[in-house]
């Protein structure tokens, strides 16, 4: 399947998903005016990817700040991906800087709520 | 509550009066290169959505890069526990013009020097002032004095008309300086008397009290897009490096709320696409401030009040329930509206929003918010 990737800018994250080399990720801040057209399309590619004969992965979330608007676009994300792990081994990594309570906090309820096998991983 | 309504109140005052002289943007506080970056990365882009003249923007450009480095200049030059007074610069836009006024504390000392420069920039046409120009830059080019009044010559040059200032007494040491630079939007059209500039003056100094009494450190006052957003937040990231993280990301969190607030949900009065409000913090104790006001649709004004009231009435366990809910509740999910920006306000600060909602015509109201974060 062909990669995604969207490079950063001032208020969306950069987007990489590769799978050719394992790498699934979405890497600093989203507060867009316009969220649910910045996220339709990556969640167009998950969904086409439910729907090959790859293998699982591991998806890494590495946000430094999200607005509302991104953070129902996420669950979108995390909901689809719950969905995928009928089908594949996926694991999903939520990395938070260690002394960031808000995004640690972000990721704990996303955990509770959604069972996609999302572990919280503090980083220095 | 009593204070807190008195301080909504004088949001709406604060915007009228702004409003009236159409004043467009007001910074208050320590300036620093990333700051002063930010000012003039916000300015150019209000310039370039009402579609100004090149040559106008890049005169007004030129004077507010002037205008910036003096403040920062003085800043250095004078830093001292003796005077709490930070710099203040602000752009209007009234009546075809622009007026760039900086201020600062300078050392008065310093002042006749100063007035010196001022009165005999002032005293000379445009002729003369190329050629003062030349003659003060050789002259620093061999005593090596180093700025010394070249950047005021060049903004009389670039505005065309006289400059307007005033010095306000701090202490027995500091004076507070005005300087006030007129830029006619008009490329022919000069004000050839300079009682306008004096009265637009007058009013920044009765502003710039009203703003220290409350302890604002930004305002601004203009068009609410994406951009203006993302240079608004910058400024005050800026400004608020040295608290700790958390701080910091709630108040970034809480101004990205209320500001796309207006992006999506506020009103014209012109009836054009453009968002006109007022957005400002001011600082107390240790508390931050956040406020802002912009027009809203009559029609709309029961269902927000609703909303309002709803989320204040819910305690903070009802609260993350009730974020959870709207988080998963897929109706709600347009470009527009997640319906989850005034709940995560109240999470975040954990207090009620108080908010107050004024007629403004027989199709409009303007509505106030505020937010305490700490």
């Amino acid at each position: 399947m062909e990669k995604l990737i969207i490079e950063h800018t001032e208020d969306t994250p950069k987007v990489h998903f590769e799978p050719e080399i394992g790498i699934f990720s979405i890497e600093g801040r989203s507060l867009p005016e316009n969220a649910v057209a910045f996220y339709n399309p990556i969640l167009e590619w998950l969904k086409q990817y439910e729907n090959t004969e790859n293998k699982g992965f591991t998806f890494d979330f590495k946000l430094d700040y999200f607005n509302t608007a991104s953070a129902k676009q996420i669950t979108k994300l995390l909901i689809q991906l719950q969905q995928m792990t009928q089908k594949f081994d996926i694991k999903v990594n939520w990395h938070y800087y260690v002394e960031d309570a808000d995004i640690m906090a972000s990721g704990l309820r996303f955990a509770k709520l959604i069972k996609a096998n999302i572990e919280l991983l503090p980083y220095e | 509550m009593a204070t807190q309504h008195s301080e909504i109140s004088y949001a709406y005052r604060l915007f009228e009066g702004m409003q009236k002289d159409n004043l467009s943007y007001i910074y208050r506080g320590v300036f620093s290169q990333n700051i002063t970056d930010g000012i003039l990365t916000l300015t150019e882009s209000n310039l370039d959505k009402s579609g100004e003249d090149s040559k106008i923007k890049k005169r007004v450009f030129t004077i507010m890069v002037e205008g910036l480095q003096n403040i920062t200049r003085h800043q250095e030059m004078e830093e001292s526990s003796d005077v709490k007074e930070t710099g203040i610069f602000l752009i209007q836009d009234v009546d075809n013009r622009y007026y760039i006024t900086t201020g600062n504390p300078i050392l008065k000392r310093n002042i006749p020097n100063l007035t010196e420069q001022l009165n005999k920039i002032n005293s000379l046409d445009n002729e003369e002032l190329k050629n003062y120009y030349k003659r003060v830059l050789n002259d620093n080019i061999i005593s090596d004095k180093g700025g010394a009044g070249l950047g005021l010559i060049e903004m009389a040059r670039k505005s065309g008309n006289k400059l307007v200032y005033d010095f306000v007494d701090l202490n027995d040491n500091y004076s507070y300086f005005y300087l006030n630079t007129e830029i006619s939007q008009n490329e022919t059209e000069h004000s050839p008397e300079v009682h306008k500039a004096t009265h637009a003056l007058e009013n920044i100094k009765v502003i710039h009290r009203l703003l220290n009494q409350e302890d604002v450190v930004l305002i601004f006052n203009g068009i609410f897009n994406q951009e203006s957003l993302l240079n608004l937040l910058s400024i005050m990231e800026n400004q608020m490096m040295e608290h700790n993280l958390n701080l910091k990301k709630k108040v970034f969190n809480i101004m990205v709320e209320m500001l796309q607030n207006i992006v999506k949900h506020g009103a014209n009065s012109l009836d054009n696409n453009l968002n006109p409000g007022i957005f400002f913090i001011n600082q107390k104790g240790k508390q931050y401030h956040l406020n802002t006001g912009n027009y809203i649709y009559k029609s709309e004004v029961e269902n927000l009040k609703k909303k309002i009231n709803y989320v204040n009435s819910l305690s903070m366990d009802e609260l993350n329930t009730f974020y959870e809910k709207s988080l998963f509740n897929f109706q709600i999910d347009t470009s527009k509206e997640a319906g989850l920006g005034l709940i995560e306000l109240r999470l975040k600060t954990n207090r009620k929003l108080t908010f107050e909602i004024n007629d403004f015509n027989e199709k409009f109201s303007f509505f106030v918010l505020q937010t305490v974060v700490d």
